[in-house]
């Protein structure tokens, strides 16, 4: 699920970069983003993923189910282990909702919370909001285009409400896929490195299955996230991603 | 014979002296009074401060006490090991474990901070069971009862009786998660406490943060806040190095400011006071010298000399002084007796202002200590007999010959 998302708000994020003033590598990220576009784009998506996470506290593993629709939906819901079935959270838009079945109540994440850890994992909640909208916040430029990959800086707009300094998405030529995202603070020192691997087809496309996600400041922490099925593509309406929804599911 | 002398002298002008004796009293008592309001309002601020949540002494691992790390826990067994349990004067142990997260009912959520508790021993360091303004203190068995600030509960709309779920991070990288029932709602008059803090059941929390048998901190009282310092330090000597005791001069350094700057202040208006009182001393005598200038004259022709003239003067006003006190003394006993049992509540005029994170509670409320009664009394005595030192000298130099034609 949060494999997809970055997937989308890379398309996105690249999609959004190119009616910006003209540069030298106009066309070439065009021609970039329309080939990595045309891989990715999955209006609707749903994976069954596996999520690891090891900190210095604890190693948890949740598998869970998830359900995305454009950049502006996410249902995910946890099926183990049984302690936390059921736990699941919603994004509409740039709200998150958790669904907590031993009480049965849904809490919407208020905006102090939002730098908090998703599940346990090395993923906030701003993660999830703010990463689907890098298009908004950012403005990019190529930085480097090889045989095999090319670099794209991403700055935040002025004025945009962002967390990161700086992110630098590696994108592999052949297949299109990301390969790694490096992410930087404000004073530009780099704390955090996405790294996708196993590349695979699904379906029509070919889509890295493992997504790793390594906090740089503590060496001996990771949350990998592997995808067992995903599909997309799939018949879902806006209206499924309710807060009904995340009660029955 | 000189005594009886004096004691003579001073009720020859009767007016003058009692005027006079009325101004040292009237200064000594209302100082007295003023110096027991005064310290009843660094007793409420110091109370506040440390009986609506640190108590006296908190002991926890070091680096919970630096950063508030969740992991940085104890085992529940140190609050009865030996060099806790028997350390004198210690009124109180309370084991706590403190969890940040979210309390939520229906739409609204706001942030909290829990502090797992177990009732009987948090009420015997914390005073909260007094504050509560609706519903009742926590039970001893009560699982999932709260107590909770007024602040957060208006916010939540929640009364007695309501029900409240708790969001936070588990020690297991879970999302800790329980229904609780708010059994009371407390009001300290501290909007940091009143906003935020809310207690609950120590096994309960345990169990939602994932770590059984854990706490964070064991806050502590004992019977002299003044003596905090040196029990903690005592105690950080026998205790192993994961477990530290901070006083709440520690704690609270601001607050440790205020009370050592008491002293200072209380010098300061004792010497205003007394400096006015003392001019007043000082004029009745020159007066009263300079009008026995003759029979001074006549009592040094008879051979009195000069030091047994200057002690004369001097024994007056020690005596005045000393009447002075005894009345003073008394008087301002009395009255700070009234502002201790009765005081004056101010709560319709004024609200409580918090300050060095202590409240200073909207009542005039005094309080006995020893030094406010014997820095003004040791001051009275002295001021009289710094008074008396001119007009004495001045007796003491008189020339008999010329003293005896003075008109």
């Amino acid at each position: 699920m949060k494999f997809t998302a970055v997937l989308i708000l890379i398309l996105c994020s690249l999609w959004a970069a190119l009616p910006s003033p003209a540069r030298t590598a106009d066309l070439d990220l065009q021609t970039l983003i329309k080939d990595v576009e045309q891989q990715y784009r999955g209006r609707s998506s749903h994976a069954e993923t596996v999520m690891r996470v090891k900190t210095a506290h604890w190693d948890r593993t949740l598998e869970m189910e998830a359900w995305s629709l454009d950049r502006a939906y996410y249902l995910i819901q946890i099926l183990e282990p049984p302690k936390e079935r059921g736990v699941a959270t919603l994004k509409r838009d740039r709200q998150i909702w958790n669904y907590l079945p031993k009480v049965d109540r849904v809490i919407k994440v208020p905006p102090s919370m939002m730098g908090g850890s998703w599940m346990g994992s090395h993923i906030t909640n701003d993660d999830l909001v703010k990463a689907s909208h890098v298009d908004e916040d950012y403005t990019f430029a190529l930085l480097e285009e090889t045989d095999v990959f090319y670099l794209i800086e991403c700055l935040p707009r002025e004025n945009a409400a962002v967390v990161w300094g700086k992110i630098i998405y590696k994108i592999g030529k052949q297949p299109r896929v990301p390969l790694e995202i490096d992410y930087f603070d404000e004073s530009m020192v780099r704390v955090r490195q996405i790294v996708f691997d196993k590349v695979q087809p699904v379906g029509d496309r070919v889509v890295p299955l493992r997504m790793t996600v390594l906090p740089l400041e503590k060496p001996n922490e990771r949350t990998v996230f592997e995808y067992r099925n995903l599909e997309f593509g799939l018949d879902l309406e806006a209206n499924f991603f309710s807060l009904r929804r995340l009660k029955q599911r | 014979m000189l005594f009886s002398l004096a004691s003579r002298n001073l009720w020859r002008n009767r007016r003058r002296t009692l005027l006079t004796l009325m101004a040292m009293v009237v200064s000594a008592s209302l100082l007295i009074l003023a110096l027991g309001v005064f310290s009843g309002m660094f007793e409420d601020m110091l109370a506040s401060a440390t009986e609506q949540y640190h108590g006296h002494m908190v002991l926890a691992h070091p680096e919970y006490h630096k950063r508030r790390d969740l992991f940085a826990t104890l085992s529940e067994t140190i609050v009865d090991a030996g060099p806790l349990r028997e350390t004198a004067d210690m009124i109180g142990r309370s084991p706590r474990l403190r969890s940040f997260g979210l309390l939520s009912r229906g739409e609204q959520t706001q942030p909290a901070e829990v502090l797992g508790v177990r009732p009987d021993r948090e009420r015997r360091v914390t005073a909260l069971h007094e504050s509560i303004i609706r519903g009742e203190y926590l039970k001893a068995d009560d699982s999932h009862g709260i107590v909770i600030g007024e602040g957060l509960a208006r916010k939540l709309e929640l009364e007695p009786g309501s029900e409240v779920v708790f969001v936070t991070q588990a020690a297991d990288g879970s999302i800790g998660n329980d229904l609780l029932y708010v059994r009371g709602i407390f009001a300290t008059g501290d909007s940091r406490n009143d906003n935020r803090l809310v207690l609950a059941a120590l096994p309960w929390l345990q169990k939602v943060l994932v770590l059984p048998g854990q706490i964070h901190e064991v806050a502590m009282a004992v019977k002299d806040p003044m003596q905090a310092e040196a029990v903690a330090a005592g105690l950080n000597q026998r205790l192993p190095s994961s477990a530290l005791v901070l006083d709440w001069g520690e704690l609270l350094p601001e607050m440790r400011e205020v009370i050592a700057s008491y002293d200072v202040s209380r010098m300061i208006v004792v010497v205003i006071l007394y400096l006015a009182t003392g001019l007043g001393i000082l004029n009745t005598f020159f007066m009263s010298v300079m009008e026995r200038t003759r029979e001074f004259g006549i009592l040094m022709a008879q051979g009195l000399r000069p030091w047994a003239v200057r002690r004369l003067v001097l024994l007056e006003t020690l005596l005045m002084g000393g009447i002075a006190l005894l009345i003073g003394v008394v008087l301002g006993a009395l009255m700070t007796l009234f502002m201790a049992t009765v005081g004056i509540d101010l709560s319709g005029y004024i609200t409580p202002v918090t300050y060095a994170g202590g409240t200073i509670l909207p009542r005039l409320h005094a309080v006995f200590a020893l030094d406010n009664f014997t820095v003004p009394s040791l001051m009275l005595l002295v001021v009289s007999l710094a008074a008396g030192f001119f007009p004495a000298n001045r007796a003491a130099r008189l020339d008999p010959v010329a003293a005896i034609r003075e008109e």
